[in-house]
Parts: structure tokens; C-alpha cells; sequence
């Protein structure tokens, strides 16, 4: 595979036009330290060891990939495979770049790692490998989303991380960066900031997506060993855009793949309704990156919103916006009320309760597959499991299924 | 390059003085003050102006600007009242101003435009805490053109090959960041950046301000010795948070001259 796409992003962190570190100088220094202490283990082979280890005794990889038979045919139409990122430990894919970022963290020689998270699932992750590997954690997190997302705050904290409520400005995913940003800010010689997603100035879009790249590389040997040829679809949610990125990253260069990130159009496609930021949005730079984003006439982030915590972020990871602009991967929208029924849908029909988040891409998958033939293949990335959604979703939505 | 930023500069090195410089967040606390405050700041002998362009998501700064950038938003603050502040303090005063604006504001309002806009309501230069060095191509092109500097920040852990490229290309001060971490820490004691003031005061060939931090009489006492100016934004921010709508002229004027006169 000779193509483009195995050489992005540039020396500078571009992917084409998107991306980039445009922080203030004082964290420039330290980021280039991350890239050179990076660039020097991901071809390290005693690193890359440690990793794998970690990755099949730990979390529990490679995760099996499911051929959802009954959800198929209730759809009519193209036969749905889910990749169970779900069923690694702590319930989603986000573990995948933790153990990643804190053993990175932990060759440098850092004390300590932060990050910012939205449902709360990075955090977990974060904590869980800051455990194991003995570093000390903070995380900072909305306090609504704190509220809403309970059962991964009281993990985190049971997993000996600090969890820091933040109350500025939105008080959600967004403030949370600015908050971790200004903590590392402060201290970036003992802290490793542990980004949760592909965003972030260089190189965290391009660090994160590797430890994410996983994904795509077990799905694309499972799928073909299960029929034989590569799957016709690919279907991920996009918040930030890790798992996306995970699972598409292996088959950029398979042109028959058609790729699809399905955004959050929340309530509606009005301000302040949605976080569809690739679908709405325009070039823009916020913490630390360009891409596309959700912003006002005056260049302030607008205000965002999801019935998923994991997915109400104004921007996108710098990746997907090229990825956007070139045509390679599609994105489309599910709203709220599709990712509910979705989430129902799979939890009764396949005994999967999916994370809110990833239940959006279930719900394209459901839109998308009574219009193909049954001949088609279509592969979800299943990003996370429910369990941290369902008192939230049986108060809110319990009573139009029966709760 | 902006003459009267220059000439204001080479007046006070010329005769061993130092230069201080006062920032301000438009449109706070109340949308119409600013171009008040400013003619005060002037009158009271402030050498020149940061004109904060208030930003929803402000990276560099810490609780005191990123609240005052807030209220600045909710009082309805648009980047066209900043050519008006401009437009209004023309009127008296030519104290240089400095825009400080986040990157993403200009960038989203077209940054010839906005260059444009800020030279012909007589804005002298610019600072942009959230643009890399490596992308000042974005600016330099429009610089000359409009007559404007841009002022770059120098991070206290800077190497030394950082430390050359950002005096490289500064035209007309550089902006030495005190500490690591963001605007208005109360507790930092300068004496810790003295090694690296010794430092600057060899290898650069620009003047230097400081700035982060500030608040004190006694931090301007110390850093007359060691640099060129400071910069001082959160410790009146702060101070001016207390002060009622009326009282805002006299109250400027008592900061200064708290800052600048011993104790008694």
C-alpha cells in the first residue's frame, strides 16, 4: 500500500489543509517532545510488545466481529456485522489509545496523566490504564455531564482518578478541554494530557488514530475470514472521531469500502440543537487544531448538543475533515429520537445494549440497509456498550418502549 | 512595520525608561467603556495598549480574562465594535494599540480584512497567543501593507534555537511569557525567570516586555532592572471588576498610579 494516506499527516501534523498546532507557545516545546518520544516507540518493537500484550490480556482483543442476522432481516436489506468494541474491558474502544497514551506517558517519564471526557468513557479508560500502570490521573469533565453520566464518574473515581467538575461556559465536553488545556498548561513538564479523541493540536490526531488502528486492521482479516471479501460499508459514529478513524483507517485504501460517519442532529438541524460539525460547520481553528466547526458569525464555538454526551463536541478531528473534502468517507446525520429506537432495537433484537453514542451508527445502518440488496455487507463499528446510558434513557425515553 | 509603536519604543530606550503596558478586554465590563478606560490608561502615562478581542475559548488565559471575555460576549460584544473603540480613541489619543485576538475570530472574519479594517481605524500591531511561529505566513504577506507589527510570545522554557527564530522575526518587541500555565497567576514569583531575563538581555536583538502574572508595584520594581516593560492584563482586569460604572476614569487613574509610584 503505496498511497497517500499511509504518509498523512505531514511533518507539521496537516492533513491537507486541516490540523496543525496552533496552541500558545508555551506547550509547543512539549509537543514536540511527544512527537519525537512517538515517532521513536511506534517503532519500537519492545514498546510495540508491551502494547500487543496489553491489548490481548488486558482488554481482551481482538474484539469478535457479530453478524447481527436478526437485525438484518427485521431491516430487509443488507446484511449488518458489528465490531464488538464493546466487549473490550471498560466498554469501549477508548482503551485502545489509553494504554497507548500511558505507556508513552510512562516512558517520558511523566507523573501524571489528565485528560478531558464527555460520557465519561474516555476518562474510565483513562483512569483503568493509569491504574494499571501506576500514574496518578485527573479528569476533567462538565459537571452536567457528570450529572448525566454518574455511573462513569463514581468508576473513575473507584479506579483512584480524580475527577475535577468543570462549570465554565457550557459545562460540557468543550469547557472540559479548555480546562485540561490550562492544567497542562501550567505543568506540561510532569503532565502527559491524554487527549480522548483525534483531535487536539500535533501530534495527538495522529497518535490517537494509530492506537485506534487497531480496530480496522482486526476487522478487516476477521471479515474476510468470515466471508470471504471485504465489507461493502462501513459505518462509525463521529464525535471527536476516534473510533471512526480506528476502524476506516485500515481500509482507505480499499476504494470498493464505502465509508460512512454518521453525526448527531440531536433535536433538529437548528443552532444549538446538534452537533453535526462536519455536516454544518466550516473551517475554523479551536484547541490547538483547524478543521471543521461548529462556530457563530464572530468565530466563537456555537453551543452543541446530543442526547450523547460522547458526541456533542463544536469541532471534529482534523482527519475526518479531509477525509470529508476528498470525498473518501461520507457523513451523514441520525438524530436523538433514530438512536433511541436504534439502541431499543438492538438491546431486544440481538441482546446488545449499545452506548448512545454508537447507537447512532446502528441507526444509519437500520435507515441504510432496507434500501440495498441482501448481498450487501455493511460493518458497524459497535464503539461502546449502554450500561452507562440506561438509567438516563429508561427516565427519559422508558415509557414510549414499555419501562 | 508600525511607525508610531517604534517611535514610542526607541523614545523611552533612548533615554533608559521603562515601558509599561496596560491590556484591557473589550467591551468589559460594560460595552461602551473601553475606549474611556483607554484615553484614561493614556493619560495616566501607559505607554501602549492590548486591546483584547474577547473569544468564547480563550487557551492562554486564566480565570480572571476568560470571565471578563464572557461578560465582554454577553454584553454583546462583535469584533466590529473593536474598530469602533479604535475609531473613538483616534479622535484624542495615538497611544499605540495592540489587537490580541485568538486566532479563530480573524481567521473567520477574513484576516486581510481584518488587517485592513485594523489600519484604517489606526490599530498598530497585533498578538495572536494561539498562532505558531510557523504559521505567521498567514500574517507577514499583510504586515507592510497595513502598517501593523506582529508581536510574538517567547515561552520561558524556550531552546535556544526557539528563542533566535522568534527574535528573528519580531519587528518591534517580544513578548516573554513569566511562567508556565495561563494569564493572572497570583502567586508567581518572578525570581525564577531571572536566569532566563540574563539570558534574553544577551541574545536578543529586540526589547523585550513581560508579561503573565504582573500585579504588583514591587513585580515592576523587578522587572525594570531585568527587561524593557512588562505587561500587565488580569491583576486591572480584576481590580476594575469592583469598580462602579462612574467611578471607572478615577479608578484607572489610581490603578496606574498605584503601580507605578512606591508605596507609601
Amino acid at each position: 500500500m503505496s498511497s497517500s494516506f499511509s504518509r498523512l499527516p505531514d511533518t507539521q501534523g496537516y492533513f491537507g489543509e486541516y490540523g496543525g498546532r496552533y496552541v500558545p507557545p508555551q506547550l509547543e516545546k512539549v509537543l514536540q517532545e511527544i512527537t519525537e518520544a512517538y515517532e521513536k516507540i511506534r517503532n519500537d518493537e519492545s514498546f510495540q510488545k508491551e502494547l500487543d500484550y496489553l491489548y490481548k490480556q488486558y482488554a481482551g482483543r481482538p474484539s469478535p466481529i457479530f453478524h447481527a442476522k436478526t437485525l438484518s432481516e427485521r431491516c430487509g436489506g443488507a446484511q449488518i456485522y458489528l465490531k464488538r468494541e464493546d466487549l473490550n474491558h471498560t466498554g469501549a474502544h477508548k482503551i485502545n489509545h489509553c494504554l497507548g497514551e500511558v505507556l508513552l506517558a510512562k516512558r517520558m517519564g511523566k507523573k501524571k496523566v489528565i485528560a478531558e471526557t464527555g460520557a465519561g468513557q474516555h476518562g474510565v479508560a483513562l483512569a483503568t490504564a493509569a491504574a494499571l500502570l501506576n500514574m496518578e490521573c485527573d479528569i476533567y469533565m462538565g459537571d452536567i455531564d457528570m450529572e448525566k453520566e454518574h455511573p462513569n464518574v463514581t468508576r473513575m473515581r473507584i479506579l483512584g482518578a480524580k475527577v475535577i467538575p468543570v462549570v465554565r461556559g457550557t459545562r460540557t465536553l468543550k469547557d472540559a478541554v479548555d480546562a485540561a488545556f490550562e492544567a497542562y498548561l501550567a505543568d506540561p513538564e510532569t503532565i502527559f494530557y491524554a487527549i480522548g479523541s483525534v483531535v487536539g493540536p500535533h501530534p495527538f490526531p495522529m497518535m490517537v488514530r494509530d492506537f485506534q488502528s487497531i480496530v480496522g486492521k482486526e476487522a478487516r482479516e476477521q471479515f474476510q475470514e468470515m466471508t470471504g471479501k471485504l465489507p461493502d460499508y462501513l459505518i462509525a459514529c463521529v464525535g471527536g472521531g476516534s473510533n471512526a478513524m480506528g476502524l476506516f483507517n485500515a481500509f482507505l485504501e480499499d476504494k470498493e469500502v464505502r465509508m460512512y460517519g454518521v453525526e448527531p442532529s440531536g433535536l433538529s438541524l437548528n443552532e444549538g440543537e446538534h452537533a453535526a460539525s462536519l455536516t454544518l460547520g466550516k473551517p475554523g481553528v479551536m484547541h490547538g487544531f483547524k478543521s471543521y466547526m461548529l462556530q457563530d458569525e464572530e468565530g466563537n464555538p456555537l453551543r452543541v448538543y446530543s442526547v450523547a454526551s460522547g458526541l456533542d463536541y463544536p469541532s471534529v478531528g482534523p482527519q475526518h475533515s479531509f477525509l470529508k473534502d476528498i470525498k473518501r468517507v461520507e457523513y451523514v446525520t441520525v438524530n436523538d429520537q433514530e438512536a433511541i429506537d436504534a439502541f431499543f432495537e438492538l438491546s431486544r433484537v440481538e441482546g446488545i445494549i449499545p452506548a448512545l453514542e454508537s447507537a447512532h451508527a446502528v441507526a444509519y445502518a437500520m435507515k441504510v440497509a432496507p434500501t440495498l440488496p441482501k448481498t450487501t455487507t455493511l460493518l458497524i463499528n459497535l464503539s461502546g456498550r449502554g450500561d452507562k446510558d440506561i438509567e438516563f434513557v429508561v427516565n427519559k425515553y422508558g415509557k414510549n418502549y414499555g419501562l | 512595520m508600525n511607525k508610531t509603536l517604534h517611535e514610542v519604543i526607541a523614545r523611552k530606550k533612548a533615554v533608559g525608561d521603562f515601558l509599561l503596558s496596560l491590556y484591557i478586554t473589550a467591551g468589559y465590563p460594560h460595552l461602551k467603556d473601553t475606549p474611556q478606560i483607554i484615553l484614561e490608561l493614556d493619560k495616566a502615562g501607559v505607554d501602549f495598549i492590548e486591546l483584547g478581542i474577547p473569544f468564547s475559548d480563550p487557551l492562554a488565559d486564566g480565570p480572571v480574562i476568560q470571565k471578563a471575555s464572557q461578560i465582554a460576549l454577553n454584553n454583546g460584544f462583535r469584533i466590529s465594535h473593536t474598530f469602533e473603540i479604535l475609531k473613538e480613541v483616534r479622535q484624542q489619543s495615538s497611544i499605540p494599540i495592540l489587537l490580541m485576538s485568538y486566532l479563530n475570530p480573524i481567521y473567520h472574519y477574513g484576516i486581510e480584512t481584518f488587517l485592513n479594517q485594523a489600519h484604517i481605524w489606526g490599530a498598530n500591531g497585533l498578538i495572536i497567543p494561539d498562532l505558531p511561529l510557523e504559521e505567521r505566513g498567514l500574517f507577514t504577506p499583510f504586515l507592510d501593507k497595513y502598517a501593523l507589527d506582529l508581536i510574538y510570545l517567547l515561552p520561558p522554557n524556550a531552546p535556544d534555537e526557539r528563542l533566535h527564530a522568534i527574535d528573528d522575526a519580531s519587528t518591534s518587541f517580544v513578548y516573554v511569557v513569566a511562567y508556565a500555565g495561563v494569564t493572572g497567576r497570583e502567586n508567581s514569583d518572578p525570581i525564577h525567570i531571572l536566569p532566563f531575563l540574563q539570558t534574553l538581555k544577551k541574545s536578543l536583538t529586540h526589547p523585550f516586555l513581560v508579561g503573565f502574572g504582573i500585579h504588583s508595584h514591587q513585580d515592576i520594581a523587578f522587572y525594570s532592572r531585568y527587561a524593557d516593560g512588562v505587561i500587565i492584563g488580569s491583576a486591572f482586569i480584576k481590580y476594575l471588576e469592583k469598580v462602579t460604572e462612574k467611578n471607572i476614569p478615577k479608578k484607572t487613574r489610581e490603578f496606574v498610579h498605584a503601580l507605578t509610584s512606591p508605596p507609601a
